[in-house]
């Protein structure tokens, strides 16, 4: 090997050397990224990349790639990896997220893009088409559901209406619940004790889930068709002392303790309902009408499904959205006219559509409704049970000042041992609170 | 300034070729130690660049961090002086999880070192098919640590894991392996299951002692008990205090073990029970569940902190009690003779 003879590698030299390749290294995935120039030719130079943040099942790439005419990075959704990202202000393009319970928390810190003005030129979203669950995606900075759109929702449901298996209700020689009338929540707690099968210190079959999207957002909904509101009005803190919100903690505590279905001491192992569910191991799920895209997949499951109005704590007739799951275009994306490009696409066109036909939820585009499956029996059932229920949607605004994984994990944290010890459901109200308006008050803190 | 003046200035580098053949010095060689010094900063340079942007930098910016409220997303962060590293002592979550991660490691470092060292003197034997018994010793250290946890998650499932299914055959009720109070237990055997590691390095110290030491002690009439602590374990304290330091480091760090302990719903972190509730994982969930870039900046310096500290002690402490067979003080010396040669 020779050796450079125009001068000795000396020290400064070296690092001198050093720093221009590191400040190349920089400068190149920038000049990439700004193959975009933002006037609505994301995909002229066809060398775009449109990094997008979901799961894996969410759409077909290929396709995306053919409709779209750009390259498609997929990441699969990870908050911890998102959060990564966000901070260092190298977003995806496009993240997939829960508008009912993220957008406050998002849109506060402004990390997410207006898109008013793409809907406003847009010809396949149009606002008038919009269903009103896509609010959930709105924050005017104090309040959810006014101000700018800043994402929309693939489909919704409403979550705490639940599906049962009729197979394990005919062996437990139990009647069916009502289609019409909601059960009250002591009453489902019986079905659910009634529904489980235990063998040797196990749980053989689950008489009802309703942890499947946490604990705290089921709270909120019990506490409001108890009549009240686990939130104060400013969002700014959280009351469990309330005599709605104790009376929904009670029976939280009590669902825990009689040890009848997944939750905070005992996680399902699969991660959701659906294999739970399909195996015969649960008898009610409390998933909404999206879960009858998963049952469609597998027939002998259909035939013994059904769908069955939110139970009530009180007598507030109240059936809320927790998910409102759809995308969103990060502030920083560099790539924001090709990611609208793919919201036009994925929301109004063939993928909308073979989502809203296969009973994925109830689609976010009123032009797309008259698609909902009722063909098959327990497609009938569902659909006819979801659009009475429609008449008691209603939404629960979300604090901008934490994120809900924070607040369930507060949860997960307080509940084992009060189960374990019997603490009094007053005693647990205050530690909640005590531990989440600390955690809400240094979120606000940042803020300012 | 004039052309002349201008060429005159730009000196031998614009003469004509003719002419620099004419007054250039002679091409010298560059000496042996600035050719060494080249070759040096050759090698060194990638570490040295992946050094400065993944470990000084974060380091650097993770230091800034723990001096403000940031909570990693919103512009709004502010400067709080010493308050996070204040509350790091006040915090009785804080408190509880570094006590439980100073526990664990005093638990796991030597039960991990003894068994290790334990497998690496029966896998040396004499014995047939040997290096099959190495081997299987050896491979759950090669599963990756995540899988591993994931692995354990799902053997120890309360309702459809493989431990209870065994438990069934006997018809002895099944145990909630992953909450308190077991989960401890199921955290050990999982950070156990690893031991293979240590296993190979002992394997290597033991291999490395001559054997005529041994003989020559068979003959002055030892027994293997006093063969074994006058002999292999005095020659093997450096490989043992190399796995006391690097193992404390690491179970202070733990955090890859605790996932079995996670929820796979969106519970996340919070669920991880009480008695697996180690300092990382409290990091981890101020970092990414509470949002509190700033305050989990401070935790992880202190962690840093404490592991500077208690590495300096062993050093300390280890003085007296490894035996090297060539002093370090007279290996420096010998290395520069040969290098001042």
């Amino acid at each position: 090997m020779s050796v450079p003879t125009t001068g000795s590698l000396d020290r400064r030299r070296f690092l001198t050397y050093s720093a221009g390749a590191a400040l190349a290294a920089t400068a190149l995935p920038g000049c990439a990224a700004s193959v975009d120039d933002g006037s609505g030719g994301g995909s002229k130079s066809g060398s775009t990349t449109l990094t997008v943040m979901c799961e894996k099942d969410d759409f077909d790439i290929k396709a995306a790639q053919e409709a779209l005419g750009v390259k498609i990075r997929v990441l699969k959704s990870d908050p911890t990896k998102l959060n990564a990202m966000l901070a260092s202000k190298t977003p995806p393009d496009v993240v997939r997220g829960l508008g009912a319970v993220e957008t406050p928390y998002f849109a506060a810190r402004k990390l997410m893009a207006d898109l008013d003005p793409y809907f406003a030129k847009s010809a396949v979203l149009k606002p008038a088409d919009l269903d009103p669950v896509n609010d959930l995606w709105r924050f005017d900075g104090s309040k959810q559901g006014a101000g700018p759109r800043y994402g929309m929702a693939k489909d919704y449901s409403q979550d705490q209406m639940f599906w049962y298996r009729t197979d394990l209700f005919e062996a437990a020689k139990l009647d069916l619940p009502s289609e019409t009338e909601p059960l009250s929540y002591e009453e489902w707690l019986d079905l659910g004790k009634r529904l489980t099968k235990r063998r040797l210190g196990k749980v053989k079959v689950y008489g009802l889930n309703v942890t499947g999207l946490g604990s705290f957002a089921p709270l909120m909904g019990m506490t409001a068709s108890a009549g009240g509101s686990l939130f104060a009005e400013d969002m700014a803190s959280v009351d469990f002392s309330s005599p709605e919100a104790l009376r929904a903690l009670k029976w939280m505590l009590e669902y825990t303790k009689a040890d009848i279905g997944p939750s905070v001491v005992n996680p399902n192992p699969d991660g959701w309902d659906w294999p739970t569910f399909q195996a015969g191991r649960m008898a009610m799920a409390s998933d909404g009408y999206w879960f009858g895209g998963a049952i469609a997949g597998d027939p002998k499951v259909a035939e013994v499904s059904r769908l069955a109005p939110a139970p009530q704590m009180g007598s507030n007739r109240v059936s809320p959205c927790f998910g409102a799951t759809g995308f969103w275009v990060p502030r920083d994306s560099k790539n924001k006219d090709a990611a609208w490009k793919f919201f036009e696409w994925f929301f109004g066109k063939e993928p909308a559509q073979t989502r809203a036909a296969g009973g994925w939820g109830i689609p976010t585009l009123k032009s797309l409704r008259s698609k909902m499956p009722q063909e098959k029996p327990y497609q009938k059932q569902a659909f006819k049970v979801q659009e009475q229920e429609l008449a008691n949607f209603s939404v629960l605004s979300f604090t901008p000042y934490a994120q809900r994984e924070a607040l369930d994990g507060v949860i997960s944290k307080v509940l084992p041992g009060a189960v374990k010890s019997g603490t009094s459901a007053g005693k647990v109200a205050d530690e909640l609170n005590k531990q989440m308006n600390d955690l809400i008050a240094k979120g606000k803190d940042v803020l300012g | 300034m004039s052309t002349e003046q201008l060429t005159s200035a730009a000196g031998p580098a614009v003469q004509s070729p003719a002419g620099a053949a004419a007054t250039r010095p002679p091409r010298r060689r560059p000496s042996l130690r600035t050719r060494r010094a080249g070759a040096f900063y050759v090698f060194a340079g990638p570490w040295m660049l992946g050094f400065l942007a993944l470990t000084a930098f974060p380091l650097g910016y993770a230091l800034w961090l723990s001096f403000t409220n940031s909570d990693g997303l919103s512009d709004n962060a502010r400067f709080v002086g010493l308050d996070n590293y204040k509350e790091v002592f006040t915090d009785a979550e804080t408190l509880h999880s570094l006590a439980r991660t100073g526990l664990f490691t005093a638990l796991t470092v030597p039960l991990t070192i003894v068994a290790g060292l334990f497998l690496a003197v029966l896998v040396n034997q004499p014995i047939r098919a040997r290096g099959l018994f190495r081997t299987l010793l050896y491979l759950p250290a090669v599963v990756p640590p995540v899988g591993a946890a994931l692995t354990f998650r799902m053997i120890f499932d309360r309702d459809s894991g493989a431990a209870n299914g065994l438990l069934d055959l006997f018809q002895v009720n099944g145990l909630t392996w992953l909450t308190d109070p077991y989960a401890r237990w199921v955290l050990l055997f999982l950070t156990m299951w690893g031991v293979g590691n240590v296993m190979i390095i002992s394997l290597a110290g033991l291999q490395d002692i001559p054997r005529e030491l041994h003989e020559a002690a068979r003959v002055d009439g030892a027994s293997p008990w006093q063969s074994f602590t006058r002999i292999t374990l005095p020659l093997l304290s450096p490989v043992i205090f190399f796995q006391v330091v690097t193992g404390i480091i690491a179970a202070l760090q733990t955090l890859a073990p605790l996932l079995i302990s996670l929820d796979p719903t969106p519970r996340g972190l919070g669920s991880v029970p009480e008695s697996n509730n180690l300092f990382m994982i409290h990091v981890l969930d101020e970092y990414f569940v509470g949002g509190r870039y700033g305050y989990a900046s401070a935790l992880l310096w202190v962690l840093f902190l404490i592991i500077v500290a208690v590495t300096f002690l062993i050093f300390k402490l280890s003085k007296g009690t490894v035996f090297y067979s060539v002093e370090p003080e007279r290996a420096k010396t010998k290395t520069r003779t040969i290098g001042g040669a």
